[in-house]
């Protein structure tokens, strides 16, 4: 286990050590990583490398499962997110978690109330002290949900102010703002470290950072890289040290496509307002395309609207060539479009019941005899063949679907999809929360799709991913599609340049 | 589940005995107040017990889908109580048998409808839409009554629930009829699977192509027509109908359908457990009776259980997603 060189005086705090696991997933894998005080700290990686986790564990949110957290030269624990306010931690977190129903001086002052007897006092004199005293504008009796973004994200940062917080770790500070509003949060930030607070700003926004971080630290895959001060990266050292390896996941070989195959599905000027905007692009007969890109640049917004889950706003799209403008997913589902959510938690499965029922859920109609009645001989030889084809191992179609690991789980929401024949699959994220076993044979699964002569679309956040399976890929930015690449040819810095948005 | 070497799909699903624990204790029960009462296993006794249970039976296992498929409904008292007024109007009026009872399942029927609307569509949480209803459909109760006790004169009707084959009652009979349906609705149609789906997870049972809306609108329909039946017989097993505000018959019904294990959670449930969870209450009720135990003892008894009934599903439930 590396150790790093000994705390010096200045360091606020401390990472030695830290591994994280959710589930089977490790999250962090022995970090060792040094916050200087009265500094900015920004932690950067690809989705999933592990820097949310090491800011919510630098603020006491998680706990480590192994090493230890240093505070000011000694080791801490920190058993709630409570007991690390009172060591003056504080995070500002992605959701942000406010009362939008009360006033912005309530919520600052929520739980520290100034009081007299059991009455609390108006607080309005504490109030305008805080806000002279750093300088950020915020009208004490507003109602906070009415509030844009970026002043609740002002007010939670007062909200830590209030509480004397030294350390403020910040999850994609700026992930729902404008430009304008990120400059300005940038500013703030900047005035918290110069007037002696400790800031640890996580963010995958490349400029950003640069910007506004004194020292930064990168993480790939649960592991930290290596940190430095910021004056000695530049965005192409940033982005060669987040992506790192070559690709060496297991991939089933890109099955040559068929060309001129059919368009299966147009896309064409497609915008949801306040989503994407403008997104165009086919998908033929036999082929993968994945769509990469930051989380919230509007890849699965896209998929939704596809799916029916959301209308468009403007634009069209046809399935094979006729329009296609799906009111719910109960049609696009009868038009032919197969989808596995990114959530199956939520989205997909019925964990109490049975494989069998999961399975056939969405063809039920195919086993109804007259009169409702469900036809089970039929409905099991369904739910056996197509469990058989997607490589369900080791568990039985009558176990119930919460018995099963996540890669069955995840193997059964595709085999759903085979007891009709849909022309257009969509996946979302088909891998996450998957052991790496288990991700082959889903990747053996989209091939075998493709192969049929379905016409596959991916979202994927996961570069080997992204690259592997395609045969196209699409790269969206901010809403936009901003380029398309070669499967076979890509590299995992072109995609990464065009979904940070870094000149080549 | 480890994965083993190829793919075994076997059928037969495994039966754990902690899934039926209202069963054994049913017979529990059963046993041991056959033990202590000389009364209690007697014909006489045992059909009376079946009898008193009809209407809630008839009511509880309609009420068992609405709650799989995620929902509540309070206004099962108010829709009972006012098939019960129709039903006995209709009787004076008309002196048709079949009339009356088809009045009162059609303005359950009706009821229910605006229930399913009200929670499906406008999207206000159940328990507080139907108790809302509950509100107004006890109005209408009292306005369809001019606020009177009716009495129906024919006292033939009466037979309608009261009249006896194989030497139980219609009541009976009819009960075992709606139990029948209900439980093959749920467990061998496509309405009855898409129940399940709708309560154990709404999202992604419409992101299967399922028409949520509609499936709870349906639930909703069926325990406000089986209110109405019920609500229909106890007007022909009493010969009157009275207006009132009285809400201890859907609790009733709801204490048989949670005592029988059905999840207030939604998508987890069967008829056959609101089965169990109404003979579980009713031998309670008649052993409570049989040894002259205080009424005050009894009240505590009855909540007790229903909390330990449902704390067991609780912790069950905590176990197996663990």
């Amino acid at each position: 286990m590396g150790r790093i060189a000994p705390a010096t005086p200045q360091t606020h705090v401390e990472l030695r050590g830290v591994t994280k696991r959710f589930g089977g997933t490790v999250a962090l894998d022995r970090v060792d990583l040094a916050v200087r005080a009265g500094t900015v700290h920004a932690l950067v990686g690809e989705n999933g490398a592990g820097k949310s986790t090491a800011g919510k564990i630098l603020a006491g949110v998680l706990t480590p499962d192994a090493g230890q957290v240093v505070l000011h030269g000694a080791e801490t624990v920190f058993r709630s997110p409570r007991a690390a306010l009172d060591r003056g931690i504080t995070m500002v977190a992605q959701e942000l978690s406010l009362v939008p129903s009360r006033s912005v001086l309530e919520n600052v002052f929520l739980g520290i109330e100034s009081r007299r007897g059991p009455f609390v006092r108006g607080g309005a004199e504490r109030f305008a002290e805080l806000v002279a005293e750093c300088g950020i504008e915020a009208d004490p009796d507003a109602t906070v949900g009415r509030m844009p973004v970026a002043e609740q994200q002002n007010v939670e940062i007062l909200r830590a102010l209030a509480r004397r917080a030294e350390l403020i770790v910040m999850d994609e500070p700026t992930a729902r703002l404008t430009s304008e509003q990120a400059v300005a949060l940038r500013r703030t930030v900047r005035s918290l470290a110069e007037r002696g607070v400790t800031v640890v700003y996580v963010s995958h926004f490349l400029d950003e950072v640069l910007a506004v971080a004194d020292d930064v630290t990168i993480l790939r895959d649960g592991r930290a890289i290596r940190s430095g001060p910021a004056a000695a990266e530049t965005r192409r050292s940033l982005i060669e040290g987040i992506v790192g390896r070559a690709i060496e996941a297991a991939f089933p070989p890109r099955r040559p496509r068929e060309l001129p195959a059919p368009v299966v599905l147009r896309v064409q000027g497609l915008s949801r307002a306040g989503s994407f905007e403008e997104v165009g692009f086919d998908v033929r007969a036999g082929e993968i395309v994945t769509l990469a890109g930051l989380v919230g640049s509007g890849r699965s917004e896209v998929l939704r609207c596809i799916f029916g889950r959301d209308r468009a706003t403007a634009g069209s799209m046809t399935l094979a060539g006729e329009p296609h403008a799906p009111r719910s997913p109960r049609r696009a589902i009868r038009d032919g479009v197969a989808m596995v959510p990114e959530s199956r938690k939520a989205d997909g499965l019925l964990p109490r019941r049975s494989v069998r029922e999961n399975v056939t859920l969405p063809h039920l109609g195919r086993f109804v005899a007259p009169g409702g009645f469900v036809r089970t001989g039929g409905e099991r030889a369904a739910a056996g063949r197509v469990t058989e084809a997607v490589g369900l191992t080791g568990a039985t179609i009558a176990s119930a679907m919460a018995e099963l690991s996540g890669g069955n789980q995840q193997k059964s929401l595709f085999a759903r999809w085979l007891v009709g024949r849909p022309r257009l699959f969509l996946a979302d994220e088909p891998t996450r929360g998957v052991d790496v076993g288990a991700k082959r044979g889903i990747y053996d699964v989209l091939a075998g799709l493709a192969g049929e002569g379905m016409a596959v679309l991916v979202v994927s956040s996961e570069l080997e991913e992204v690259l592997g399976l395609a045969h196209r890929i699409l790269v969206m930015r901010g809403g936009r599609l901003v380029g398309e690449l070669d499967g076979a040819e890509a590299t995992r810095t072109e995609v990464m340049e065009l979904a940070f948005g870094a000149a080549a | 589940m480890s994965p083993s070497g190829g793919a075994v799909l076997g059928r037969v699903r495994r039966l754990r005995p902690a899934d039926f624990g209202i069963v054994w204790v049913t017979v529990a029960l059963f046993v041991l107040l056959s033990q202590t009462s000389d009364v209690f296993l007697t014909a006489v006794n045992l059909r009376n017990v079946l009898d008193q249970q009809a209407l809630l039976l008839i009511a509880g296992s309609a009420l068992t889908l609405t709650l799989i498929s995620g929902h509540f409904d309070i206004s099962v008292s108010a829709s009972h109580i006012n098939a019960a007024i129709v039903t006995a109007l209709i009787a004076n009026e008309s002196g048709s048998a079949v009339a009356a009872i088809a009045g009162g399942v059609a303005i359950g029927a009706a009821f229910g409808l605006l229930n399913g609307v009200v929670v499906a569509w406008v999207r206000i949480n159940s328990f507080i839409a139907t108790l809302a209803t509950s509100f107004v459909f006890y109005g209408v109760g009292f306005l369809l009554s001019d606020r009177s006790i009716i009495r129906i004169a024919d006292r033939g009707f009466s037979e309608v629930a009261r009249g006896r084959s194989a030497g139980v009652t219609n009541a009976t009979w009819i009960a075992v009829a709606v139990v029948v349906v209900c439980w093959v609705l749920l467990e061998r149609t496509r309405f009855g699977r898409h129940v399940f789906a709708a309560g154990g997870n709404p999202e992604a049972a419409r992101l299967a192509g399922v028409r949520v809306q509609g499936i709870v609108l349906a639930t909703f329909l069926l325990s406000g027509a089986a209110a109405g039946l019920s609500g229909a017989l106890s007007a022909s097993k009493t010969l009157t109908a009275q207006p009132s505000d009285d809400f201890s018959f859907v609790f009733a019904v709801l204490t048989a359908v949670i005592v029988g294990g059905t999840s207030i959670a939604g998508g987890e449930g069967a008829v056959w457990r609101t089965v169990f969870g109404a003979f579980f209450t009713a031998f309670m009720l008649n052993g409570f009776n049989l040894h002259q135990i205080d009424p005050i003892v009894q009240r505590l008894i009855q909540g007790s259980v229903i909390l330990v009934a449902v704390a067991a599903d609780n912790w069950t439930r905590r176990r197996r997603s663990a």
